[in-house]
């Protein structure tokens, strides 16, 4: 009888995971199991030596890099990208260049984040689902001068694997720039906020 | 010398075999809503596994992330019509037991880290039902590791569509469980 079990048990886990496999193929947010979602920096190009802020295109005189947590910084140095402070952000924000698409912000959340509220003008690139999205945000990107990339903030690297598959796609490293406060503290510095989609102009809905 | 004819086992109070019932639903399903939950969001789930950082080939990464949630809902899917029970609780215990052990260990991480007593860490643990103390999770997974056991040393096990996938016909309520039915060879 164990043995009949047993037996049993391997033939459920086979039709199991022929039954997930298929599920995940078919469904719509399903992951590809070939791809690398969480690319780290020995597959990037050569890692900056150090993090370097925003240039001083926007005359902003921003807090340092110091001011983050160091995690961050450390994270965001052997990566290879640019961070931008809370102060820089606003400056880029305010760009008159923004208005031409020289200056572009990225938002790397999901659907039901990005409606819920993003930087005004703010473009989504959730790159979970690149195929989805890049086709119409990497020609931007590749116009642009600065791109900002920004996820909610905190513990959060979804800014960080967008802006580095960004990079590998051919968006200079110079150009891109990630927000490490992200939107959390983007709505905490009590900054504008568009709710659904890009340029609706929505006013986001009060929390209960 | 052996008959072919089915001896009917001795009959026994109904109260167990109802609460075995009742508990193997109640597994089922929990595990389709929290495989559910799970599937809903994979690339949350994603994230979650990435945590424990069990994996650092990104193919196995993804394959835990985007199987498991469906491989929950089969077996919960399985458990609640009486599939293939002994095998399926089975399968249940040994997601489980592993689950129980990485959750404690990365538990037992945050809290070095930390610095919080034991049951005050409260952290995602990718089960499907956001963020809960460990302690309380450790209890739901023990209970639940003692429900799939039971399953499988159950040997009445009543309203399967087909209990076990060899040759065991259908037993419902009201049908007479023999020693085939029960699995006694």
């Amino acid at each position: 009888m164990r043995k009949q079990v047993f037996i049993e048990a391997l033939v459920v886990a086979a039709l199991g995971l022929f039954f997930a496999l298929a599920a995940n193929g078919l469904s719509p947010r399903g992951l590809r199991l070939s791809r690398n979602y969480f690319p780290e920096p020995g597959m990037a190009p050569a890692a900056a030596s150090s993090v370097r802020t925003s240039p001083s295109a926007t005359g902003t005189t921003a807090t340092t890099a110091a001011a983050l947590p160091n995690r961050t910084t450390e994270r965001l140095q052997q990566r290879g990208l640019q961070l931008v402070t809370s102060n820089q952000v606003v400056e880029l924000f305010r760009d008159p260049r923004r208005e031409q698409g020289l200056v572009v912000f990225i938002d790397a959340r999901d659907d039901q984040h990005y409606a819920a509220g993003h930087i005004p003008g703010a473009w989504q690139f959730h790159h979970y689902h690149a195929e989805k999205y890049l086709p119409t945000v990497l020609p931007i990107c590749l116009t642009a001068l600065q791109v900002v990339v920004y996820c909610s903030g905190g513990e959060c690297e979804d800014s960080e694997f967008a802006a580095i598959m960004l990079r590998d796609t051919g968006v200079p490293r110079e150009a891109l720039f990630v927000y490490p406060g992200g939107m959390n503290e983007w709505k905490a510095n009590g900054l504008p906020v568009e709710a659904g989609a890009r340029g609706s102009g929505e006013a986001p809905k009060p929390n209960p | 010398m052996t008959t072919d004819a089915p001896v009917p086992l001795p009959r026994r109070a109904p109260v167990p075999d109802l609460a075995v019932v009742l508990a193997r639903w109640l597994l089922g399903a929990l595990f389709i809503y929290m495989g559910t939950n799970k599937a809903l969001h994979p690339v949350e789930f994603l994230k979650l596994v990435r945590q424990y950082d069990l994996f650092h080939d990104p193919f196995f990464l993804n394959c835990v992330a985007s199987m498991l949630p469906w491989f929950e809902i089969f077996c919960g899917l399985l458990l609640l019509l009486g599939v293939a029970v002994r095998g399926t609780a089975v399968m249940v215990v040994a997601m489980l037991v592993p689950f129980t052990v990485v959750v404690l260990l990365h538990a037992r991480a945050l809290q070095v880290t930390g610095g919080l007593p034991f049951c005050a860490i409260k952290f995602d643990c990718g089960c499907g039902a956001g963020e809960v103390f460990i302690c309380r999770k450790l209890a739901e997974n023990i209970l639940l590791t003692v429900v799939a056991s039971a399953l499988i040393f159950w040997r009445r096990h009543r309203f399967c569509l087909r209990i076990g996938l060899w040759k065991t016909p259908l037993t419902t309520i009201g049908h007479e469980p023999t020693r085939m039915d029960a699995g006694i060879s």
